[in-house]
């Protein structure tokens, strides 16, 4: 039930989206997991659980632990791999909804490679270049900390396709402005920020690290005033569209990272606990335009008030 | 293995928290639309329904087995055996009657029946005694059945008697000796496994009671399923945080593939 009189739709580099409401890669599975209880017509889009090359098992146990006001995870991108994601998974999502599908890779060149292969599926609406997985042990982050990595796989993965490009920037850097420049120099089409911050907890009855792999990302709703301020800084550095993530789990959480310049928002962590999640905030977003006199959701991007 | 039944989110309304022994606390639901559940299933349970706005912290909701599903005139209600032992449990803990606790669920794969015509054993320790109350009642009606409970001291050990009332034969132990036997309760599982060939084993709890049933019976080549206990986040297959290592490489979901598998699914070496 979307608000009467709102157009809700926005377009986030070049890919056309119904409401500006995505779920994010890990959280969502390949989308059919979370059908019994949200009709994913109803979304946006979804962005898929990463897929690399072949499939990885990921990483042994304990993967995750819960931490104040949210949690970590080492999970180490277990996924089926882009042949059985196109054969198996892509399938069996409705038509019509928009999929982004999430790259993780150890090497460039192998990047390029489910790139490529993804690219040449029609279902496929546009790539997420995941260049800022904490928490396994090559690939990932490294290639999202060093400007000059980064714009060799953003130029690696432009050369191979033609599908609006997302690269998914890590907030363990310097400067995300800068990041977020490099990305648009190399031809990105959008930014998706912020995956998980790098961290660790300690079980001191053990005097172990939580976490098997020792460090984790953290996500949930502790990350979100981070997430706003990477959000706010490198909408202002670039010209291309962002896709505001970083606890996200109501329609007043995404509205703050549309005033803040998000073009549209991803809902992660939120969807562990409350698989409705992602639907509340289409509804609460479109409400909320209404309710502000706002004809278009788009209208929202960037409207923050600063002090003068 | 048991029927799927699509799981349901709702906000569930608390008809009962009373203490059940020790730490243990007795929670009934009424949960609004709930399609029953097979035995061995689990929802997560967040307190952080309770108030109008959204509580973050703690943010997980927590899985916890049914232990009982009951049909009643107002709807359906489930009731649910748990240690308060953290920060959401201390939560679950304080939900009074008319308040709000949001359940999703039934999840995961619950026990096979018991075959008849086999002696069925279930072993329970500590909290896992709570997976096992509708596989006792379901047992019970199809084949010789004997329930062995296990906990450190007698106040800790939960839902004795409505094992009683189901006409099961049931053995006790307790590490200090309190109730029942003294020492560990696959102490009980290895005497009644000599004493009953052909036996079935389902057993829930700490995961080395688990591995030591799983080798129990092994050795005398009995069936044996284990329910798994491994921290998750979301309960439906999206966190992948619950990962069990399989036998045969590679992992298995608690909440998608389990919580119930075949003992020897299971690296045990690795889960540990």
């Amino acid at each position: 039930m979307s608000a009467p009189g709102v157009d809700s739709s926005v377009d986030l580099g070049g890919i056309r989206l119904r409401n500006p409401v995505l779920t994010a890669s890990g959280t969502f599975g390949y989308g059919l997991e979370l059908a019994p209880f949200l009709d994913l017509r109803r979304l946006g889009g979804i962005v898929t659980k990463s897929v690399s090359l072949e499939p990885r098992s990921g990483n042994l146990p304990q993967r995750i632990a819960e931490t104040p006001a949210g949690m970590l995870n080492a999970i180490g991108l277990e996924n089926v791999g882009v042949e059985a994601f196109l054969k198996e998974k892509l399938p069996a999502l409705p038509e019509g909804l928009p999929v982004v599908a999430s790259v993780f890779e150890t090497e460039i060149e192998r990047y390029a490679r489910v790139c490529e292969r993804l690219s040449a599926d029609g279902r496929v609406a546009g790539l997420e270049i995941n260049a800022s997985c904490p928490h396994v042990k090559a690939g990932g982050i490294e290639f999202g900390q060093r400007p000059e990595s980064l714009a060799e796989l953003v130029r690696a993965t432009r050369r191979v396709s033609r599908l609006p490009l997302l690269v998914k920037l890590s907030p363990n850097v310097t400067s995300i402005a800068e990041m977020a420049r490099v990305c648009e120099g190399e031809g990105a089409d959008a930014l998706s920020l912020i995956n998980t911050l790098q961290a660790l907890d300690v079980d001191v009855e053990t005097r172990r690290p939580r976490l098997r792999n020792v460090l984790g990302g953290l996500s949930g709703p502790a990350i979100r005033p981070v997430a706003l301020r990477c959000v706010f800084q490198a909408a202002r550095a670039v010209a291309i569209p962002i896709c505001g993530i970083g606890g996200i789990g109501s329609a007043e959480d995404a509205i703050k990272f549309l005033l803040c310049g998000a073009s549209a928002v991803q809902v992660g962590t939120a969807s562990y606990l409350n698989p409705m999640a992602a639907g509340e905030v289409v509804d609460g977003i479109a409400a909320y335009a209404a309710r502000h006199g706002f004809a278009r959701v788009r209208d929202l991007v960037g409207a923050l008030e600063l002090p003068g | 293995m048991s029927d799927p039944r699509l799981p349901i989110r709702c906000d569930a309304e608390v008809a009962e928290n009373r203490a059940e022994s020790g730490p243990n606390r007795r929670l009934r639901l009424r949960v609004p639309g709930w399609p029953g559940s097979a035995p061995g299933q689990f929802v997560m349970l967040s307190p952080g329904a309770r108030a109008a706005v959204e509580r973050q912290d703690p943010l997980l909701p927590r899985p916890m087995a049914v232990y009982r599903s009951v049909a009643c005139d107002a709807g359906s209600e489930i009731e649910i055996l748990f240690k308060a032992s953290g920060r959401g449990t201390a939560l679950l803990a304080e939900a009074r009657p008319g308040e709000r606790v949001r359940v999703v669920g039934p999840l995961g794969r619950g026990f096979p029946d018991p075959p008849a015509g086999r002696a069925a054993l279930l072993v329970g320790g500590g909290t896992g005694i709570a997976s096992l109350h509708d596989l006792a009642a379901r047992a019970a009606g199809r084949t010789p059945t004997r329930v062995l409970l296990g906990a450190r001291t007698a106040s800790d050990l939960m839902g004795g008697a409505d094992f009683e009332a189901l006409g099961v034969e049931l053995r006790i132990a307790t590490e200090d000796g309190s109730r029942g036997a003294r020492g560990r309760v696959t102490e009980l599982l290895e005497e009644a496994l000599a004493g009953t060939p052909g036996a079935s084993v389902f057993a829930c709890g700490p995961t080395p009671m688990m591995q030591r049933a799983a080798a129990l019976a092994a050795a005398c080549g009995a069936p044996c399923f284990v329910s798994l206990e491994n921290p998750m986040a979301c309960g439906f297959g999206v966190c992948l945080g619950c990962a069990a290592p399989r036998a045969d490489g590679g992992f298995a979901l608690v909440c998608r593939d389990g919580p119930v598998f075949e003992a020897g699914e299971i690296d045990w070496g690795r889960l540990a």
